[in-house]
């Protein structure tokens, strides 16, 4: 989860997030120095008592000013687009979730063996533990095997919303009477919180989404148990 | 018009980077524009002899550009055959 007065991502808890934070991280980098040089030009110029009244071109810097750019955008374009194409690859699931988004919580249904089917509704915030976070826990989790590519198929049964978890690196539109796919791997145990991400009405921002991933014997301890409750 | 365009050049040698750069540029958009229309399979162009493109994909195929870490002909084929 985000903490107080945090400037980067979250911890990355899947390979693509990783991918994209070090992504990020190039071209944050990259921005940093064109701007450190331009602001550093900007003050030289303001600053400067000489002055030279008759330049009227130079083919030399027009040439390094024209390729430079060009050399630096290919730089930033290609880990991008790996990122990118790394991100949309159908890496054979070992397990599908459907989670459903409606006014105002998700329902999330593990069909795959069993019938198991329940529903997310934040934890208010009268009702919170010790340690428990303000408005991002819920009653029940999403809990997932690590390390076993997950597919979590997003719709939703009433407005628009939208699944996101910012550790996992995934964002997926939840529309209604449509479909759509995301995938991912936890790398490691944890427990992971996001919020819905498309206005969907007055409480749109207290329905929030907690990924626990387990190794997999716990995992199945777990369905295990919610078949029985349910 | 080409003629002046290349006079120009010889004057002004800083454009000859602008050129290859954003000619290239243009290029490798048109070209793969022109890959998504022709080999997605997403659109249908000849209703008559290619009707459903989307349904002729097997499922080792890989249709995206290229693979960053997936080696699509080992993906398992777990469906059943029609």
């Amino acid at each position: 989860m985000a903490h107080p007065a945090q400037m980067g991502f979250q911890d990355a808890a899947t390979p693509v997030m990783e991918e994209l934070l070090h992504f990020h991280d190039h071209a944050l980098m990259i921005v940093y120095l064109i701007s450190t040089m331009v602001f550093y030009i900007i003050v030289a110029m303001v600053t400067t008592e000489l002055t030279n009244k008759y330049i009227l071109d130079s083919q030399e810097i027009e040439i390094m000013w024209t390729a430079l750019p060009a050399i630096i955008l290919v730089l930033i374009a290609m880990p991008s687009i790996r990122v990118l194409y790394l991100m949309d690859e159908i890496n054979d699931p070992h397990l599908t979730i459907k989670a459903m988004g409606h006014q105002w919580y998700w329902s999330y249904e593990y069909t795959d063996y069993e019938n198991l089917t329940f529903d997310s509704y934040m934890t208010p915030t009268q009702d919170l533990t010790p340690g428990q976070f303000r408005l991002l826990e819920t009653d029940h989790r999403m809990v997932v095997p690590t390390d076993a590519p997950i597919r979590v198929l997003v719709s939703a049964e009433d407005v628009l919303h939208s699944w996101a978890v910012p550790s996992l690196g995934v964002k997926m539109d939840a529309v209604p009477g449509r479909l759509n796919q995301t995938a991912f791997i936890a790398s490691r145990a944890g427990v992971f919180y996001g919020q819905c991400s498309e206005i969907c009405g007055a409480n749109h921002s207290f329905m929030p989404i907690v990924v626990e991933a387990v190794p997999l014997e716990h995992f199945e301890i777990w369905t295990a148990m919610m078949m029985e409750d349910v | 018009m080409l003629k002046t365009v290349l006079k120009q050049l010889k004057s002004h040698p800083a454009l000859i980077p602008l050129f290859i750069f954003i000619g290239g540029g243009a290029t490798m958009s048109m070209l793969y524009l022109g890959r998504l229309a022709l080999k997605n399979p997403d659109c249908s162009w000849d209703r008559k002899n290619n009707p459903e493109p989307w349904n002729k994909i097997g499922p080792n195929d890989q249709y995206k550009l290229f693979a960053v870490n997936m080696d699509y002909s080992k993906l398992k084929k777990d469906r059943p055959d029609f």
